[in-house]
């Protein structure tokens, strides 16, 4: 089988829990199980997802938790990855890093987000704040071990060549940990996605998290469902990007294809 | 001019536990001259390399090169490890620019040179290739061609065909000695095969196990430039081979140190 047939193959098979998942959801809602009024049959959602997706109230809102979620993501990509391979390099940051990250990364960071609202408002940056605290830890700590992992003569190659000892870091030691990093930057999207959501549900005014609480509280099923069905395919298309960034930054190594 | 003095390496290999790799070696070599290391698995061939380029750092002793104590890795000691280390997210002509691309070199300036060392080890059409697409001993040769872009006045070189078959073996062997011989470099070459040593080298070192020390020195007097097919059915050849062959199996396997 050719790559190009096997990938749509892989993708027709990845479809079927999908669509199983959907026609359980309306054999319920036929069933009677449960009220229409509380489980609106799939038809109806996804007719209302149409609706909602080209409404440009409802994308505004779609934008914002898009804005929140990258910038909070990016930001703990940055200083996960960062901190990750200094620590790495240098005993002295890890010696300080270390024992900072041993303390917070357990903490439940959902339990500092009412100190964020209180010290950055209601608005973008508490929510940005909390997606960076969560998001990092698994980032920094997946960078940090697969930088330690690193065969170290690809490192003395480099330094060898005349490479400075920072330079051979970040031009040797990160690129040959890319691995692991990916691996902590795909967890570190899954839960920046889950946590975005989470902290617009308890205290926002916009941003789908928002749209889901407020149609809840009145009642009215559908509205509530559309804004999961758009955090869901969202994902999947995150992922999907993901999934092509990856491989093409690991297009040199051989455990990938 | 390398010039090894009482160096001796001690590992900390656990609690309370050390382990003498190396004790007390000294050795001298020339400007332009070709120095093989033969001796048992684990007597400390590697180590050595390591030390005198700078890559580990020896318990006692000194290693000079050119009037200047070794303290660190530098371009003027080019390695060539035995598991190639090349990097895996670089191509072929990636991994031989990236030291003088680090260094500053003009970008046409190093892709001419790097263009001009891949003719040199006969790999060119292959810029744009992968490591993981290359066989052992084309990665081999990269390898090597990745440590003479930088000019390196001394090649170190820890059995650089060990992982090659006979007959790749023997081709970069002969393509190593026209390298060699246009320009002279001070080589240092470790390797566990005894023809190997006697047809490169000017001088053969001999070592022992527990602790690595050097056993005995022996010349080599054939000449240059050699070749392989002639050199076969030389005597004198022939009488090293088998000398040096006796005095390998004379070696007691461990010794109480
Ligand atoms: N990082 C290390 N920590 C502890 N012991 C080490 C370390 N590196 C090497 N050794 C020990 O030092 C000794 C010499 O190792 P080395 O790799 O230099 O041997 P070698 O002669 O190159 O062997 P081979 O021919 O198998 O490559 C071995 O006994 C090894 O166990
Ligand atoms: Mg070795």
């Amino acid at each position: 089988m050719s790559p190009r047939v096997s990938n749509t193959f892989d993708m027709a098979i990845g479809v079927i829990p999908i669509a199983l998942l959907i026609a359980l959801w309306q054999g319920i809602a036929m069933s009677g199980a449960a009220p229409p009024s509380l489980l609106p049959p799939p038809g109806v959602v996804f007719g209302r997802f149409l609706q909602q997706i080209v409404s440009p109230a409802y994308l505004e809102h779609a934008y914002v938790t898009l804005y929140r979620l990258f910038v909070g993501f990016g930001i703990a990509v940055l200083a996960g990855v960062t901190f990750g391979i200094l620590m790495t390099g240098s005993k002295a940051v890890a010696s300080i890093v270390r024992p900072i990250v041993r303390v917070l990364a357990p903490v439940p960071k959902i339990a500092l987000y009412p100190a964020f609202t209180l010290t950055l408002g209601y608005d973008d940056a508490s929510k940005i704040a909390l997606v960076i605290a969560d998001a990092m830890f698994p980032i920094l700590l997946a960078t940090y071990q697969g930088a330690l992992a690193v065969e170290p003569k690809l490192a003395w190659s480099a330094r060898a060549a005349g490479v400075s000892p920072l330079k051979t870091l970040f031009t040797v030691i990160l690129p040959a940990a890319m691995p692991s990093v990916l691996t902590g930057c795909r967890i570190g999207l899954i839960i920046s996605c889950i946590v975005v959501f989470l902290a617009e549900m308890i205290t926002s005014t916009d941003g789908l998290g928002h749209l889901l609480v407020r149609a809840a509280r009145n009642f009215q099923t559908v509205d509530m469902f559309v804004p999961l069905i758009t955090i869901s395919i969202l994902g999947l298309l995150l992922n999907a990007a993901f999934n092509a960034l990856r491989r093409y930054l690991l297009r040199g190594f051989p455990e990938e294809k | 001019m390398i010039s090894i003095d009482r160096v001796s390496k001690q590992f900390e290999t656990s609690r309370a536990r050390r382990h003498l790799a190396l004790s007390d070696i000294s050795l001298s070599v020339a400007r332009g001259e070709f120095v093989s290391i033969l001796g048992p698995s684990g007597c400390g061939k590697s180590t050595l390399l390591y030390i005198v380029g700078g890559f580990v750092e020896q318990s006692s002793g000194a290693v000079i090169v050119d009037d200047n104590p070794v303290t660190g890795p530098g371009p003027d000691r080019g390695p060539v490890f035995q598991e190639f280390a090349l990097f895996p997210w670089k191509t072929v002509l990636g991994n031989v620019m990236y030291g003088l691309d680090q260094r500053g070199m003009p970008k046409d300036e190093a892709l001419a040179r790097s263009r001009e060392l891949l003719t040199m080890v006969k790999l060119s059409g292959y810029e744009n290739f992968y490591p993981k697409e290359l066989s052992g001993g084309m990665k081999q040769r990269v390898a090597i061609a990745r440590t003479l872009a930088y000019r390196p006045n001394i090649l170190l070189m820890d059995e650089p065909f060990g992982a090659l078959d006979a007959h790749t073996r023997t081709k970069l062997q002969n393509d190593l000695l026209g390298i060699w011989e246009k320009d002279r470099k001070t080589v240092l070459f470790v390797t566990h095969s005894v023809e190997e040593a006697v047809f490169l080298s000017d001088r053969v070192v001999m070592m022992t196990s527990s602790p690595g020390r050097i056993k005995d020195i022996i010349k080599i007097n054939l000449p240059r430039p050699r070749e392989r097919a002639a050199l076969l059915l030389n005597r004198r050849y022939q009488d090293y081979v088998v000398e040096i062959e006796k005095m390998m199996d004379e070696q007691p396997e461990t010794r109480v140190s």
